[in-house]
């Protein structure tokens, strides 16, 4: 009886942890630009001699 | 204006990237086309520019200002916040400051990529991200080190316009709710989720056996994981239906509710007297109904995001003119002392006066005070022809300067002018325009009354059988609880987005469900002549030689030459008729003279050419040896609307030129695709009757309505729609938008004006009219899935109500129900891409 409730427990963070990451994605704005990322993966990081970095 | 050599893209002289490619030079429009053309030349793949058959080019060409005014950016900056994650400045104020701007001209991944680099190797420049998808730029800069003079600047230097951006309210307003949407979905899927986890232990309790108690904590904590579900992501359904319950309104979103909540009630009811409980089916319900409004609102943001960017960015300014006050009496000293401002429009009152580039738009209406020059007012009448304004002339809003800069004084602003009064014929028909139901709504209207009777009858009749009032309620309530069909709320929107999804990779936007609909039974369509059913712009079609000495290419091509200097529309089809032979030293043009109104003059190849019109020929003592002869024939085509230009030197006409309206290529098995569908076709124009007929009778249209003002045009389409007819019209021009919006289905064409691109339900990005006959066919089809998918949704339900009123239901029967039909709804509107993916035209 012990385990199944430390494992309801378990699931309910976990879970919680999900949705609150969820929530978070949305208003940063992680679905604003579904296009982009295939794009810049394939870009090339070449910027050693500028500020950029910091970004 | 230049042509991209590898996109055919036209745009101004300024902006070309020019490229010599082995010793050809080549003009292109972005740094990323001239490195596309390079690699396709280096590979040995030349062939490929021989091969496209390409007559339009992908994206309308917007036209912009010619200076960036910082004024205008300067309210759009703003003091960033703290970067979110760089926690090492702690409290520190940011002293960075920020823009967010639209970045124009961008075509292509490599744009993007062109500019951000280009921002970020720009010393002070912190941080610059520009959306593939929606190309606004995001910029953070060090305002010590840099400013935003130079940062606008570095966009331009590359070739690429930034612009002020605010997003229209309604925009604004669309993407908050979808991203509301999004969570309130993903927190009820996420929930629901969980849920199945403890549902389908209770089965397996159910079946096996399970202790009483565990089966109660089990069933606690899935009230527990539910009570979210229903309260907060249900919360704008429950709202909608006490609203609607007022009014005594059943829409979807009472069915929904109405399932829920019974099912919620029953199970709280259940979970204290040991029964069965049914919070997965409650969950679940509101989940896909969710999944499906989320879509919808995906869909329909993604068409308005398109139909934002065809639309002008252009900020609404005029340039007024200004004199200094000492130099009134002196009428020479006159231009000296202008002084030349730029003025928002709203601004601008009767009396001013305001000066227009060749390019530009008209503003107002007006009259000419100073100047001359050709204004295209197509858009505006329908008339295919420029018109000359010279002083005294009375000019349109919204009408475009061909080449010449003219001065002129308003005389009518604000809602008086003819562009206003049309944005009114507009808003007059959306405001009389009734929303046609969609089917679901009209499903749901009469199934809510009936499953409520059924529940009633089913208590009434336990009651008169003597069982407990406990029972008899809880039966009454299960009813309720299966007869809510959860794919319905999929079953619209999964079709709607299969088809836009299908509908948009071949150019069309559709901007709501309900076009659908609307299009399944469609008898007329309508088609507006100037850039409808033509390219709305000059070519040339014929050239007739009268000295039959001379070779019609050695014309063509000098002719060409001298017209490539010229700005006007008709020089510019003349020009491009010869494509590349003008490049030849032989063709080289001195002397080169433009006769407004008249045509133009050069020195070409040793001769000094003349070329114009029939006035500029007898003003040059320019005429044929056998004048009645030319003049029959040119007549003869100038009584079917082409305009004939004259050429000719050394007072001797040596061949006259049709250039014509051009019909777009697939116009005529346009019309036999739409007659083999059985819709009537015709076309409407603000155009003569003779040009209106001649076209329309070449691709085969019998029907044609000529001389239609904009509201000739929405009354047309009112009485044919009177007798229950669905009508749908196809445009381009301000002049029809008001048709548009009246019409059943208004579609625009993707380089038409932004009005009538506002008003329309659907808007063709490419301007290929074969999309029309293809649009009307997968609507009718998915029309069909649609309902399919309804009566599916609702089957499964219906069949189960049987046992519920038999009191025999178990929550199995409802999964399996909900199951069975959410995927027969998906699986179905899969069929819609399959179908799409056919020819656009069938054959006959």
């Amino acid at each position: 009886m012990w385990t199944i409730g430390f494992l309801i427990f378990l699931s309910l963070v976990l879970g919680i942890g999900a949705w609150l990451f969820f929530v978070w994605s949305v208003k940063s704005g992680q679905y604003d630009d579904p296009e982009g990322p295939k794009y810049r993966m394939l870009e090339d990081e070449e910027d050693e001699n500028n500020s950029t970095k910091k970004q | 204006m230049l042509q991209c050599s590898h996109c055919l893209i036209e745009f101004p002289d300024r902006e070309a990237v020019r490229d010599n490619i082995d010793g050809q030079e080549r003009v292109f429009c972005c740094p990323g086309c001239d490195g596309i053309y390079r690699f396709i030349h280096s590979e040995g793949l030349d062939g490929f520019y021989g091969q496209r058959k390409w007559s339009e080019t992908g994206i309308a060409a917007p036209f912009f200002d010619k200076e960036p005014d910082i004024k205008q950016f300067a309210e759009h900056v703003t003091e960033c916040e703290p970067a979110p994650g760089t926690m090492e400045s702690g409290t520190k104020a940011c002293n960075e400051k920020q823009i967010d701007f639209y970045i124009d001209n961008i075509r292509c991944a490599s744009c993007v990529w062109l500019t951000e680099k280009v921002l970020t190797k720009t010393e002070g420049v912190k941080f610059a991200r520009v959306n593939y998808a929606t190309h606004r730029a995001k910029i953070r800069w060090d305002p010590e080190t840099v400013g935003l003079e130079k940062i606008l600047r570095r966009i331009m230097s590359v070739g690429y316009v930034p612009k002020p951006y605010s997003e229209s309210e309604g925009f604004m307003a669309q993407k908050a709710e979808a991203d509301d949407l999004l969570v309130r979905f993903g927190t009820a899927g996420f929930l629901s989720s969980q849920l199945m986890i403890y549902s389908i232990a209770l089965y397996a309790g159910y079946f096996q056996g399970i202790d009483a108690s565990t089966k109660l904590i089990l069933e606690f904590i899935a009230m527990a994981l539910t009570v979210p579900v229903i309260f907060y992501s249900g919360m704008p359904l429950i709202r909608n239906t006490f609203s609607g319950l007022r009014r005594l309104h059943f829409s979807m979103d009472s069915l929904i509710v109405i399932g829920a909540g019974s099912a919620f009630i029953y199970s709280i009811y259940e979970m204290s007297s040991g029964g069965e409980v049914y919070f997965d089916t409650a969950a679940m319900i509101i989940t896909l109904i969710l999944l499906g409004r989320y879509l919808e609102a995906v869909a329909k943001g993604k068409a308005s995001e398109a139909v934002e960017r065809l639309i002008e960015l252009a900020p609404k300014t005029a340039v007024k003119l200004v004199w200094s006050a000492d130099a009134g009496n002196m009428a020479g000293n006159m231009a000296r002392n202008i002084e030349r401002t730029i003025v928002p429009l709203a601004s601008i009152v009767t009396g001013d006066t305001l000066e227009v580039k060749p390019g530009e738009r008209v503003p107002l209406d007006g009259m000419v005070l100073d100047g001359e020059s050709e204004v295209d007012e197509a858009l505006l009448t329908g008339e295919s022809k420029p018109v000359l304004k010279r002083r005294g002339s009375s000019v349109v809003g919204g009408s475009i300067n061909l080449y010449g800069t003219f001065s002129f004084k308003v005389t009518k602003t604000g809602k008086d002018t003819f562009l206003a009064g049309i944005i009114r014929a507009v808003e007059n028909a959306q405001a009389r325009k009734t929303r046609i139901q969609a089917f679901a709504d009209k499903v749901v209207g009469i199934f809510v009354p009936a499953i409520t009777a059924i529940s009633f009858l089913t208590f009434t009749a336990y009651m008169l059988k003597g069982a407990a009032l406990h029972h008899s309620l809880m039966t009454a309530v299960s009813v309720l609880v299966i007869a809510c069909p959860c794919s319905l709320g999929l079953a619209t929107p999964i079709a709607v987005m299969m088809f836009a999804a299908a509908a948009s990779s071949r150019g069309i936007l559709i901007r709501g469900g309900e076009v659908i609909e609307n299009a399944g039974g469609l008898k007329h369509v309508l088609l507006d002549k100037t850039g409808t059913i033509t390219l709305g712009r000059p070519e040339l079609k014929e050239t007739v030689v009268v000295d039959s000495a001379i070779d019609k290419e050695y014309i063509v091509s000098l002719t060409a030459s001298v017209e490539c200097l010229s700005e006007h529309s008709l020089g510019r089809a003349l020009c491009r008729a010869a494509g590349h032979a003008v490049n030849d030293p032989k063709f080289r043009v001195s002397e080169f003279r433009a006769i407004p109104g008249k045509g133009v003059e050069g020195l070409v190849d040793g001769k000094k050419v003349t070329i114009g019109n029939r006035a500029l020929m007898a003003e040059r003592l320019i005429r044929p040896s056998d004048m009645e002869a030319v003049e029959d024939k040119v007549r003869r085509f100038e009584i079917q609307g082409d305009t004939v230009i004259f050429v000719g030197w050394d007072n001797r006409l040596r061949a006259w030129m049709i250039v014509s309206d051009m019909i777009r290529n697939e116009a005529a098995e346009t019309v036999a695709a739409l007659k083999n569908m059985q819709c009537s076709v015709a076309v409407v124009s603000g155009d003569n009757r003779a040009t209106t007929a001649s076209i329309a009778s070449q691709v085969g249209i019998d029907t044609s309505f000529a001389g239609a003002l904009p509201e000739d045009k929405k009354d047309y389409i009112a009485r044919l729609q009177k007798d229950g007819l669905k009508v749908m019209m196809v445009g381009d021009g301000i002049n029809d938008a008001p048709a548009i919006t009246e019409a059943s289905v208004g579609v625009a064409m993707g380089k038409g004006t932004d009005i009538a691109i506002e008003s329309a339900d659907v808007v063709l990005t490419r301007s290929d009219l074969r999309l029309v006959p293809y649009f009307i066919r997968l609507a009718g089809k998915t029309s069909t899935i649609i309902k399919t998918n309804i009566f599916w949704s609702f089957f499964y339900n219906v069949v189960a109500i049987p046992l519920a009123v038999a009191g025999l239901l178990h929550p199995i029967v409802a999964a399996g129900a909900m199951a069975a039909s959410s995927l027969f709804v998906v699986a179905n509107s899969l069929r819609i891409k399959k179908y799409a993916e056919g020819k656009i035209l069938c054959g006959p």
